[in-house]
């Protein structure tokens, strides 16, 4: 995952975090559908193949055609399971609501829907990655020109993101390097009680020199060139909000990465109003101060494009 | 990716070498927001040791930076890890003007430590680090300077009425880049508290 370009080539951007609940789906919806207003073709993606619900954000009923039918071989292209939206530019891909098994399909088909993913057409592509740390949601979100996190000012919240951060970044590195003993360090590492007593990417760093320092070196341009994106969600303060900037210093000294902080979300109750009613905040209520807000996000992004 | 120990004192608040004293001081009441053993934004990732070393270079780093001679003798003998040359620090007219004309930005929000009080004599210390004048804070905020002592003096009987004193407090807050609303807050709460004595 690079660093977003600037130049007007498709996009996509993947929304994950460790914590399911933390708003992901809801500020995925809402960020197509300001960006699609904005004129951009947005192609709205449910990866979250264990509890795809995009659509009732959007207040589509189950639609006949979805991932599954993809992942099970029914349709040969992906984009023969895109359907429209009410909102013009807007289109969706469904989750797998339909398949229980779909969250452990095989990791050689979740490899061809991410090559499919990768092939189509559209300005930005937004894909709502399910919760937790599996392999697959890592390269789902390593794949994308910028991973977006979501994360509430919470502890429960903020220790799941940075379990996520941490499997991605050791994924990300361990994809960096060449050297199978280095590859297996960094597979140690991941454990917090590993015998070699690393307990830090600098530490990580400093074993991988003494064994490659070619790998060593290639490791820490890896953490260099990491940028992944973070968005509070459901803050309530101006404490909440600064929070967001915390994180982003915690992540510049723990991994030396920079970790770029989007924007936040304010705690409204319009938003569960909103998803009651199976409408999307942006359209049901723009003048609310949530919406505001995903408004202030989706016009960053769309300056990124 | 480095080790806390092998930071720069300007890597460890995150600013450039050739930052000013404000923005120092904005530097260290963030990087001290966050790093504490209660800080949420920091949960599960440091150890308290870890948070502990953290916290002491902080107090390091501002220590050595926000006093000048130190800070130009610490420049001097790291001039090849901050660059060829020591930073040149600009002028106290220059960050004005620059402080003026860039607009307030989502990145601009001020952090501010959990300072329970704002005395006068704080706000006085604190001003004095930064190298600002009396003189100059009374040009800038357009507040009067016997004003301005009384407030640093705490000299209560002859400060305005409330209302005026929280436009005054904001103004003085904004001048030294801290939050107005937590001088506004800590000042009045000290000020109560001596009354009461």
């Amino acid at each position: 995952m690079g660093q977003a370009q600037t130049s007007n080539r498709r996009m996509i951007w993947t929304i994950g975090g460790g914590k399911g609940g933390s708003g992901k789906s809801f500020i995925t919806v809402n960020l197509g559908i300001c960006l699609s207003r904005l004129g951009i073709q947005v192609l709205l993606i449910d990866a979250d193949l264990g509890g795809a619900n995009l659509h009732t954000f959007l207040g589509i009923s189950p639609p006949a055609l979805s991932l599954s039918d993809f992942i099970k071989k029914r349709v040969s292209h992906l984009h023969d399971v895109l359907i429209p939206t009410s909102v013009p530019n807007l289109q969706l891909l469904t989750g797998a609501q339909d398949l229980l098994n779909a969250a452990d399909a095989k990791s050689v088909q979740k490899r061809k829907l991410a090559r499919s993913i990768q092939g189509l057409e559209g300005d930005i592509i937004l894909v709502d990655l399910g919760a937790g740390n599996s392999v697959s949601v890592l390269d789902f979100f390593l794949m994308s020109d910028g991973g977006i996190l979501v994360v509430t000012p919470e502890p429960t919240s903020i220790e799941n993101t940075y379990r996520f951060l941490k499997s991605a970044f050791y994924r990300r590195l361990k994809q960096s390097v060449s050297s199978a003993a280095v590859k297996a360090l960094i597979d140690d590492a991941m454990d917090r009680k590993n015998e070699r007593g690393i307990q830090t990417p600098y530490d990580l760093a400093q074993a991988a020199m003494r064994m490659d320092e070619d790998d060593a070196r290639r490791m820490v341009e890896e953490a260099g060139t990491f940028h992944p994106n973070l968005i509070l969600n459901q803050v309530r303060s101006k404490k909440d909000i600064e929070i967001g900037f915390s994180i982003r210093s915690a992540c510049l000294k723990y991994f030396g990465m920079h970790l770029h902080y989007l924007g936040y979300v304010v705690y409204d109750q319009d938003v569960s109003h909103s998803i009651r009613r199976r409408r999307p905040l942006v359209l049901e209520n723009p003048r609310s101060r949530a919406a505001q807000c995903v408004m202030e996000i989706a016009s960053k992004l769309a300056g990124r494009h | 990716m480095k080790a806390i120990k092998d930071q720069t004192y300007y890597e460890i608040l995150e600013v450039s070498p050739a930052a000013t004293s404000k923005e120092i001081q904005k530097a260290y009441e963030r990087a001290k927001e966050t790093f504490h053993v209660d800080s949420v934004a920091i949960y599960s990732l440091y150890s308290e040791k870890e948070v502990k070393e953290i916290e002491e270079a902080v107090e390091e780093a501002y220590r050595i930076l926000m006093d000048e001679s130190s800070r130009r003798s610490y420049d001097q003998t790291h001039s090849r890890t901050l660059g060829e040359q020591p930073p040149e620090k600009p002028s106290e007219t220059q960050v004005a003007s620059r402080e003026k004309r860039a607009p307030l930005s989502f990145t601009d929000l001020s952090f501010h430590a959990e300072m329970k009080r704002y005395r006068g004599s704080e706000l006085k210390q604190l001003r004095e680090r930064m190298g600002l004048e009396l003189q100059t804070l009374s040009k800038e905020t357009k507040i009067s300077l016997k004003i301005l002592e009384s407030l640093e003096e705490e000299s209560f009987d002859k400060l305005p009425a409330l209302v005026y004193l929280k436009g005054f407090l904001k103004s003085y807050a904004q001048c030294l880049g801290l939050d107005p609303q937590k001088v506004v807050e800590g000042y009045l709460e000290s000020m109560g508290e001596s009354k009461n004595k």
